[in-house]
């Protein structure tokens, strides 16, 4: 090896070394509050409970008792179904909203808008979740109005409805944020070059601006999913678990019996759903383009 | 000649306070080799903007085969465009690119894919058919916009630009295809540019525009060796721009006087020239011959055969800079009163001239070399 190369060599190791050093917090961080909880989450899911009191050991009771019950499988497939849902409204609502956002206001009013979006997260989630009840109650806001034309009242809290407008609460102001993003950063010149080539303004929609903007509206689904699925406030106080969602059976098992290692059996199958919806969504996101 | 396929008349495109196009009439051949250029601002891609339906004039209309298209929408105009950013589709390949307009228009997909194939293969793109964008180099971007606009079988394309993000070596072959493919489909392409070497080498007719307004239309040579005025005359470069004021009128030949000295030209054949009338004259910086006149000595070397020290029109000045391109050299001059000249002499002859920044020469023209410019 030649003197310029060793040089090369140290300095290359050094700046590593300097790298590491920047990276340390955030490693021992995610060791010490992230992966250190989680292995003792596993760990804990083959615990036993006698006499309301936890024991270590390695069973598999509480995986065989869990998944022999119907209440954890109906209330996975309504946790899963009702997130699927949301996502599915909530991309569905925000679209229009930041297809306006991205196209047909001036850059300062995209600014504010933006702005205004962000405001909701200011209070607490929880506070704007009760604010519902209010409005849609029996004898709510929504009710009286509807009162006025003849209708009602419907019965709006403690159901799925209610759910789904704590959900999107939750959601839709970050998916058009989101949204907005991905679809403001398209280059004029490709809506521009299919209007030329004969794409009328809708088709321009679906065979330009969608594929464009497909990662963005990915990531904007992503995080409506990994919201609505671990959601616990939502499902409770506006959908009055019924059914329970998992983040609710959680809840309850620990409640009940103090049976944590049960609860972390519903906890370690949550994570194992998000992170493979997660995965596969951001993989199909940035897929490149097929041969 | 052929009939009119576009025409503006009386064209006007105003964005808020800005006036983009002034009064803009225009017409383009069927099968014409059209370019518009003109520096940055002066309206020439807001012109073919409003052509391809992007822009909306303010006033005025455009007609298209003899139509008004003022109300057609862009996506129902068969004007394809080549961007400056080519703006081909990153999520489509090669093949899926040239094919857009073709499903846009209902083609079936085989269809579609054959033809989308015949034209990559006739830009020579046959073996990245199947090729996403962003694997592509520059030239052959370029070969699949122009597939993805020609697949259509238009009547007129349309190019803003599209060769100035290449490299040097590929605009001169890009040209020569751009020449061809013309020729051979004998279809009307409008070609935006701001490089004169572009416009001249490939158009048949050249339309000169600045700040909104046409100031010439006319074949390359008729705009190189004739600018109509001061601001083509600038604009073309290269040339000398000369102004002064008449002092008499006699044998077909007109005296006029300047800041720095007293000289003659032809009178010219369509315009009459009056006593004291001002007048700006170009005179193209290869018209030019240039002496050197070391001091004190009365010896001078001549460069240019052919040219004699009889010329009528001579100034004295001394040379502030150079220019190299090739096999060209352009010498920059200042006279005494600071009027700066643009001489264009061949490399070789650099040699029998003894170039020395602080000597003394002569330049001098032909009463013929002028030319007089409208004011």
């Amino acid at each position: 090896m030649t003197q310029s190369d060793s040089t090369a060599s140290n300095n290359r190791s050094s700046q590593r070394l300097y790298a590491l050093t920047w990276r340390l917090p955030i490693i021992v961080w995610q060791l010490l509050f992230f992966i250190g909880p989680l292995l003792f989450l596993i760990a804990m899911s083959f615990f036993l409970v006698k006499n309301y009191r936890m024991h270590e050991a390695f069973e598999m009771v509480n995986w065989q008792k869990m998944f022999s019950r119907a209440y954890f499988k109906d209330a996975y497939v309504f946790t899963l179904g009702m997130a699927a849902g949301a996502t599915v409204l909530c991309s569905l609502i925000a679209f229009p909203a930041a297809f306006a956002l991205s196209f047909k206001v001036s850059e300062n009013t995209r600014r504010w808008a933006i702005f205004f979006l962000i405001i909701p997260f200011f209070t607490s989630y929880l506070v704007r979740t009760f604010s519902w009840y209010v409005i849609l109650s029996e004898s709510g806001v929504v009710n009286s109005l509807l009162q006025f034309i003849g209708l009602g009242p419907y019965t709006m809290l403690n159901t799925v409805f209610g759910t789904m407008v704590g959900y999107l609460t939750l959601t839709l102001p970050l998916v058009i944020v989101l949204q907005t993003f991905s679809m403001s950063q398209i280059d004029k010149s490709y809506i521009e070059a299919a209007y030329n080539l004969g794409c009328g303004r809708l088709r321009t929609i679906t065979s330009v601006i969608i594929p464009l903007a497909k990662t963005g509206l990915i990531i904007g689904a992503v995080f409506c999913f990994i919201l609505a699925f671990g959601d616990f406030v939502s499902p409770y106080y506006l959908g009055g678990s019924k059914p329970p969602t998992l983040s609710i059976l959680i809840i309850d098992t620990t409640k009940s019996g103090q049976q944590w290692p049960r609860a972390a059996v519903v906890a370690i199958v949550m994570m194992l759903t998000l992170f493979t919806v997660a995965f596969a969504s951001i993989a199909y996101a940035y897929r490149k383009q097929q041969r | 000649m052929n009939d009119t396929l576009v025409e503006f008349r009386q064209v006007v495109k105003r964005f808020d306070d800005f006036v983009a196009v002034k009064n803009l009439n225009l017409s383009i051949a069927e099968g014409e080799f059209v370019a518009l250029m003109g520096p940055s601002g002066c309206g020439k891609t807001t012109t073919l903007r409003m052509l391809a339906g992007l822009e909306k004039p303010t006033s005025g209309d455009i007609l298209l085969n003899g139509q008004v298209m003022n109300e057609v929408s862009a996506s129902e105009r068969d004007t394809p465009m080549v961007w400056q950013s080519l703006a081909l589709f990153p999520f489509l390949n090669a093949r899926q690119n040239v094919e857009f307009g073709l499903k846009m228009r209902g083609v079936d997909s085989a269809e579609r894919k054959k033809r989308a194939i015949h034209w990559l293969e006739r830009l020579d793109m046959g073996e990245f058919i199947e090729r996403p964008v962003n694997q592509l180099s520059g030239g052959q971007r370029q070969r699949v916009a122009l597939a993805r606009s020609l697949v259509i079988e238009p009547k007129i394309l349309l190019l803003d630009e599209p060769l100035s993000a290449l490299d040097a070596h590929l605009v001169i072959r890009m040209q020569g295809v751009l020449s061809k493919l013309q020729k051979e489909l004998g279809i009307t392409f409008v070609y935006v540019t701001h490089s004169q070497s572009e416009a001249f080498a490939m158009a048949d007719r050249v339309v000169i525009m600045g700040n909104g307004d046409v100031a010439q239309v006319g074949s390359s040579r008729e705009i190189y060796r004739a600018p109509a005025n001061k601001f083509v005359a600038q604009f073309v470069g290269r040339n000398n721009i000369v102004s002064g004021k008449v002092i008499s009128v006699d044998n077909g030949l007109v005296h006029f006087k300047t800041a720095f000295g007293t000289f003659s030209m032809r009178s010219p054949k369509n315009t009459a020239i009056e006593l004291d009338q001002s007048i700006d004259l170009s005179i193209a910086a290869d018209r030019l011959s240039v002496e050197a006149r070391p001091h004190g000595a009365e010896e001078i070397s001549q460069i240019k055969s052919g040219t004699t020290n009889s010329e009528p029109n001579q100034v004295h000045c001394t040379l502030i800079s150079e220019e190299f391109v090739g096999a060209v050299v352009t010498l920059f001059f200042e006279t005494n009163d600071g009027t700066e000249f643009m001489v264009q002499v061949q490399e070789r002859e650099l040699d029998e001239l003894n170039i020395s920044q602080d000597a003394n020469y002569i330049l001098s023209w032909s009463v013929d070399a002028a030319h007089l410019l409208d004011n």
